[in-house]
């Protein structure tokens, strides 16, 4: 109990030195950083939950069971290289030369995410399968 | 914003019914997560201190690569991360809908410690991204303070969630909790998943730094190889501002210190005791090359103008009108050391004018954005 309680204090008074020192820093804009911070919370709550949710979804529904974690690896896969690769396309981050290099994996892996997908009449039945969610 | 793992799911979290999910799985992946934000956050600190060093900070010149390292792991680490903290993220995600959403005061100062531990870690990776990509746009601050202060901010947060949740981790994590747990098998392919999108991550971006590696490096912002000489650039001279400057037939290089100064011409540098080192330019975004270059001592340049080479410092001035980075300091451990030139050459041939002709401060062990480019003034002062 001791260790958690040093714990969280030592926590507290470590977010208080950054509070203090974000503020006194005159290179920083306070503002800008909460924006940035509310921000990255709300897009990652509430856009980029959802569409891996719907993803997660789609896979859990129409990919057989026994090729799931094939299928869930390379979707992770794509999702993680895509916020990477994201800042690299032209008109955003940098003018890229691996561009097509780029987009293939990102397409190979998003492929392969349903590449595996069984006929209708196939699928898991819900109370089954389908109740694991993804 | 509650991601707790020690309650059972109620309100709307009960709609996610993944099995996956569970407090091992959020656990392991924790742990995961803490090393790589611990690795993350004292090279990033170790940068900050070589880069503004307060009076008890010494940084050596030798090993020539350590920053290198450093700073190439720091980003390497911070890239890595990426699946990591989405795969946590997700494992937490339906406590976010958890009711009801306040039970208690200490309740809601746990929640709200979380809130600020899931932003503060999404603004270090996603501003982190966003900066090797050179895409400032979105982040409406100056990138190397938010990033600093923040990272002190997700560094408290850590710290005070492993002291909230410590009993549920050592009890997810112990061998009666890993024997009972009937969804093992699936859950190892879930981590597998995310080893292998961390390891196709690295794969495909160490190559910025790994020189073996540079063809694998299609995700890397920067190639050791691409550039001027074959060595990258951040900062052209025309962005710089310096184009005209520095290609003036009447340039002269200032040398001041305290017996004298020195006004030395392109003709005057060239007929000094020139010297060759190879040395790395480390880029703080993570990305490195080697270069021959060939130059002046900085230390030959301070004995000439009397300072003493084994004690004193040394600030360099661009001829950049202005930016953040047009001036620096060189501590003694660097001047001293007879790999720091004054480059005016790059495997053999004049510097490039992007590489910062008509000379250039290059030192071993040293962040690329204090080896100052376009150097017009020298200034050797006391002990540093």
């Amino acid at each position: 109990m001791r260790t958690r309680a040093l714990l969280v204090a030592a926590g507290v008074l470590l977010m208080g030195y950054a509070v203090a020192g974000a503020l006194a820093d005159p290179d920083l804009s306070p503002g800008g950083v909460l924006i940035f911070l509310a921000g990255v919370l709300v897009g990652h709550d509430a856009v980029w939950m959802a569409v891996l949710s719907a993803a997660g979804a789609t896979i859990s529904r129409y990919v057989p069971e026994e090729r799931r974690p094939a299928v869930r690896t390379a979707a992770i896969s794509a999702a993680a290289i895509s916020f990477v690769a994201l800042p690299l396309t032209p008109g955003l981050g940098r003018s890229a030369g691996d561009l097509a290099l780029v987009l293939v994996l990102i397409a190979g892996a998003a492929l392969l995410t349903f590449v595996p997908r069984r006929k209708d009449s196939e699928r898991p039945r819900c109370s089954r399968s389908g109740g694991r969610g993804r | 914003m509650v991601r707790h793992t020690d309650t059972p799911l109620t309100g709307g979290a009960v709609l996610f019914r993944s099995r996956l999910r569970s407090v091992r799985l959020t656990s392991l992946l924790g742990v995961a997560l803490g090393v790589t934000f611990v690795v993350c956050f004292m090279t990033g600190l170790l940068s900050h201190l070589v880069q503004h060093p307060p009076d008890w900070f010494r940084w050596p010149s030798r090993p020539v690569g350590l920053y290198r390292f450093t700073q190439g792991l720091h980003v390497a680490t911070g890239l890595a991360t990426v699946p990591l903290l989405g795969a946590k993220l997700w494992s937490v995600y339906p406590r976010l809908f958890a009711w009801p959403p306040i039970r208690s005061f200490g309740h809601a100062a746990g929640r709200a410690g979380v809130a600020v531990l899931v932003a503060a870690s999404l603004f270090q990776v996603v501003g982190g991204v966003l900066n090797i990509a050179h895409w400032y746009a979105p982040m409406p601050f100056f990138f190397t303070a938010g990033h600093y202060w923040v990272a002190w901010l997700m560094a408290g947060a850590i710290l005070a969630h492993v002291g909230v949740q410590l009993p549920v981790v050592r009890a997810a994590l112990s061998r009666a909790a890993r024997e009972a747990d009937a969804d093992a098998v699936s859950r190892r392919g879930l981590l597998a998943g995310v080893a292998a999108a961390a390891g196709l991550i690295t794969l495909t971006t160490v190559g910025q730094t790994v020189r073996p590696l540079a063809g694998l490096a299609v995700l890397a912002p920067r190639r050791p190889d691409a550039g001027p000489q074959g060595v990258p650039v951040n900062r052209t001279a025309d962005q710089a501002d310096v184009r005209a400057r520095a290609l003036d037939p009447s340039y002269r290089l200032k040398v001041t210190g305290p017996g004298g100064h020195a006004d030395l011409d392109l003709a005057a540098l060239h007929a000094l005791t020139r010297h060759t080192a190879e040395l790395p330019i480390a880029c703080v975004e993570g990305w490195s090359a080697t270069g021959r270059w060939s130059g002046v001592r900085l230390r030959d340049l301070v004995t000439l103008v009397g300072g003493d080479p084994e004690r004193a410092s040394v600030e360099v001035e661009s001829l950049e009108p202005a930016g953040r980075y047009r001036t620096s300091t060189v501590a003694a451990e660097h001047v001293r050391d007879p790999l720091t030139l004054i480059a005016l050459l790059l495997d053999g041939e004049p510097l490039h004018l992007d590489h910062g002709f008509p000379a250039r401060l290059i030192a071993p062990n040293r962040p690329g954005v204090l080896q100052t480019k376009w150097l017009a003034r020298i200034t050797v002062r006391g002990l540093a």
